[in-house]
């Protein structure tokens, strides 16, 4: 969205209320989406609990290509559709509820340092051992991405979606990594967060923030979702702090809210069903 | 801290200008790195990517491992070789490292890419012309062009924007992300002198080799080096590093930044390829234009037979005598 357009919505947006009938979209929960989707739509999900607004979850096979900017998930809120973490944040706080507002300057900037590292080595990594990891391309990610299409749609647009996601690993150079070392960098990132997150209940100590809710939807979804080998699961599962930090989120915000959607939601992509 | 002891690698990076050890900032990542942790480095600074043993650049060579070249590879591996900025780094600042680095390159990278390859202005000013003034021919006709469209994919491909055009939309988005990083960036420095206290790390060398071209390549077209200039803190954290680890390079700078007064110097800087050019390009119009004289009977040598001169030497002897005849009569 250019400048100008912005402020306009976030004029629009800071005069109306939260309405009852807010939706989030995302691709179908139990034979379509993807881990790195379902990372990014749990993160939102817990954003949106944490600010405690409702929204209601509605699962739609097109919903990538419903959304603005073709990633999901996406809001609709109103007569405006607003997609991804990022922008969300900002349409909320126009609406004037924010998590980050305590924060002083140098927090908020290792706020925002932090979130790039999540997107820059967590999603990245998702995506390619979706679509760059030969075996689980096979197995996994292309029936599931294409299962609402009949042949020859569904290859299609497979291989379109793999390509794509390859060309884009090459431009950022992680064509050239094995799956080892990409198991490494995850590693490395669990790490960082690990030792930011330390004893503290939440990152920035007493109230959850964005940050909070974008490391549990990643860290949640790769806890519980069933790969070809578990050896991303057992990456994250080395520190013990980030597995209590989501059981912590899933106990506060999920559990006393429906707990289908969140163990239903799981329990498809994978054989287990909570963390518990 | 011990240090291995081994035939010191060898660093190939893209040539300086202006004050800058280069222009490249992958290398001025490379190259700060290097001189913050101590690591002794042969470093080449050539003009052609091909002659680098990866292809490309920045590249180290190393006796063992063979040829590395992203600067992520390059610093890991002289990490290994026990040349580490980050000893004394806690395990905190250790993830602020990662962390900030991320944001580097997904906030300020893609702007820098933009604002140096994509934004029309610039690119053809400044950089397509540097580099085509320095790589050598015939490399300087194709390779600036293929460098232009790999900026232009990547920004593309990172965007999910297919329809990235240089223009306004695209500017702002980019340029509206980094300048919020460069803020960031400047209210974690503080009054510190380097990110984490008095020593640097590999966080200052990322920082400083992103932020260095900016300050001092001057672009005809550039709001961001405007935002980078109203960040004080920045703008002499920058200076600071090239001025305490880059001095020789700094020295160099006045000497080219000022080509009027001493053109002759530069001139004699670059005078082998200058002189063997200008002759080359001589020889090869005076090539084409005795050639086409040749091709089209301008001019013509005919070969004679010792038989035929002594027959032309004859005919005009004749000729005159028939003139005579004739006046005769």
């Amino acid at each position: 969205m250019s400048l100008a357009a912005e402020a306009f919505v976030s004029q629009i947006a800071a005069a109306e209320p939260w309405p009852e009938n807010a939706a989030l979209y995302q691709p179908l929960k139990d034979d379509q989406i993807l881990l790195s989707d379902h990372a990014s739509s749990l993160a939102v999900q817990a954003y949106l609990r944490m600010c405690n607004l409702p929204v209601q979850v509605a699962c739609r096979a097109n919903a990538e290509y419903m959304s603005p900017s073709g990633k999901v998930p996406f809001i609709h809120i109103g007569n405006q559709v607003v997609s991804e973490l990022g922008p969300i944040v900002q349409f909320i706080k126009a609406k004037g509820h924010s998590l980050s507002d305590g924060l002083g300057e140098v927090q908020k900037a290792e706020m925002k340092a932090y979130m790039e590292l999540v997107n820059n080595m967590l999603l990245t990594a998702e995506l390619y051992i979706q679509w760059c990891d030969e075996n689980t391309a096979k197995e996994i990610t292309r029936p599931r991405f294409s299962s609402p299409y009949t042949w020859p749609l569904n290859h299609v647009l497979a291989y379109q979606k793999q390509w794509e996601v390859r060309r884009k690993m090459k431009a950022i150079g992680w064509a050239g990594k094995t799956l080892d070392q990409v198991y490494e960098d995850v590693s490395q990132c669990c790490q960082a967060l690990s030792q930011r997150l330390g004893t503290q209940p939440y990152f920035f100590n007493k109230q959850p923030t964005e940050l909070d809710a974008l490391v549990f939807g990643h860290l949640f979804t790769i806890l519980t979702t069933q790969l070809t080998s578990d050896e991303l699961g057992e990456k994250v599962k080395n520190y013990s702090n980030l597995l209590s930090f989501c059981r912590r989120i899933e106990q506060n915000y999920f559990e006393d809210h429906d707990k289908d959607s969140i163990t239903s939601s799981t329990s498809h992509l994978s054989k287990g069903s909570s963390l518990m | 801290m011990r240090k291995k002891m081994s035939a010191p690698s060898e660093l190939y990076c893209w040539k300086g200008e202006r004050g800058l050890p280069s222009v490249d900032p992958d290398c001025l990542t490379v190259l700060a790195y290097a001189k913050f942790a101590g690591a002794p480095l042969k470093v080449h600074k050539i003009a052609n990517p091909w002659r680098s043993p990866t292809g490309s650049l920045p590249a180290l060579k190393t006796s063992e491992d063979g040829s590395l070249s992203q600067p992520h590879k390059i610093i890991i591996h002289l990490r290994k070789q026990k040349y580490n900025a980050d000893y004394d780094l806690s395990a905190k600042e250790g993830a602020d490292t990662l962390a900030f680095i991320s944001l580097l390159e997904e906030k300020l990278l893609p702007a820098l890419i933009y604002a140096f390859w994509v934004d029309s202005k610039n690119y053809v000013e400044v950089t397509r012309r540097w580099y085509a003034e320095n790589i050598p021919f015939p490399l300087n006709f194709y390779l600036p062009t293929r460098m232009h469209s790999h900026a232009l994919d990547r920004l593309r491909l990172v965007r999910g924007d297919s329809g990235l055009e240089p223009g306004d939309e695209a500017e702002k988005e980019l340029y509206r992300d980094a300048y919020e990083c460069m803020t960031l960036l400047s209210q974690r420095l503080g009054t510190q002198k380097f990110f984490f206290g008095d020593f640097p790390s590999s966080l200052d060398a990322y920082v400083f080799g992103q932020l260095a071209p900016l300050l001092k390549v001057k672009l005809p077209n550039c709001k961001l080096q405007q935002h980078l200039k109203s960040l004080d803190n920045l703008c002499h954290y920058c200076s600071h590093i090239l001025d305490l680890y880059f001095q020789n390079e700094a020295s160099d700078g006045p000497a080219r930044k000022a080509p009027t007064p001493r053109e002759d110097g530069s001139d004699f800087d670059n005078e082998p390829h200058k002189r063997r050019n200008q002759f080359l390009s001589v020889l090869v119009a005076l090539g084409a234009m005795v050639g086409y004289a040749f091709l089209t009977g301008i001019v013509s040598i005919q070969r004679s037979d010792p038989h035929n001169a002594l027959h032309g030497r004859r005919a005009p002897q004749l000729a005159g005598d028939e003139v005579d005849d004739e006046d005769g009569e």
